[in-house]
């Protein structure tokens, strides 16, 4: 996952490099997502995700199309 | 430390939060004799941790290596996303990832990253659980069922 300016340099970056565009966010909404995503990481008690509880976090942070499936 | 043997997983799930503490605290991995030491466990025993981590997705070792390149949101290698925090400079991974560290440490933060394409360097400050600079984008290339394909492009 790559950081850009603007909409225009994405563009550019997936032309030059011959690939598809993908989902792109707002950085503040990439924030909500971390949140949600890495708040536990150091815990003992973090043993991965199921799919369900992956699907349940991009819910909560609003991504629900198919690029977002899992 | 001794490992806890109070089911079949626990070694697994102590040696990798032994991981993400110890990335946490120095920036950088344990190696696999280190994480061996540490539970006084043999190398080889670490060894087969390290594996089985690996092939969950709990972390990511060089090709063919037991070195543990990334644990996300961390790298063990440098990359164009800085973050500085807590007094220390982490890499991450991507850009989802220099978000991620933050968080994992619950810390204010100071990330540089680099813009693709343009090249222009960029500085974000997370500051009591908010972002600076909201005019960014981050692009995700491939959606999250290839995620893990090559994570490495990912």
């Amino acid at each position: 996952m790559l950081l850009f300016r603007s909409e225009e340099w994405i563009d550019k970056w997936c032309r030059r490099n011959n690939l598809e565009r993908g989902e792109v966010l707002a950085i503040s909404q990439v924030w909500e997502l971390s949140k949600l995503w890495y708040q536990n990481r150091l815990s003992l008690d973090y043993h991965g995700r199921s799919v369900e509880q992956v699907a349940e976090i991009f819910k909560q942070a609003g991504l629900m199309s198919k690029f977002w499936r899992v | 430390m001794n490992l806890i043997m109070d089911n079949n997983d626990s070694p697994l799930w102590q040696v990798r939060a032994f991981i993400y503490n110890h990335f946490a605290d120095t920036t950088q991995p344990p190696t696999v004799e280190e994480t061996a030491r540490h539970f006084d466990i043999s190398t080889e025993e670490a060894s087969e941790l390290y594996k089985e981590l690996h092939n969950r997705h709990a972390l990511f070792l060089e090709t063919e290596t037991l070195t543990v390149r990334m644990a996300w949101p961390f790298s063990a290698v440098p990359t164009i996303f800085k973050v500085h925090a807590k007094g220390k400079t982490y890499y991450a991974n991507c850009a989802w990832d220099m978000l991620g560290i933050p968080v994992l440490l619950q810390s204010d933060a100071v990330v540089e990253a680099v813009c693709t394409e343009t090249d222009d360097l960029v500085q974000l400050e997370i500051k009591n659980g908010q972002i600076t600079n909201y005019d960014l984008l981050i692009h995700f290339p491939l959606p999250f069922s290839r995620w893990y394909d090559d994570l490495v492009f990912t």
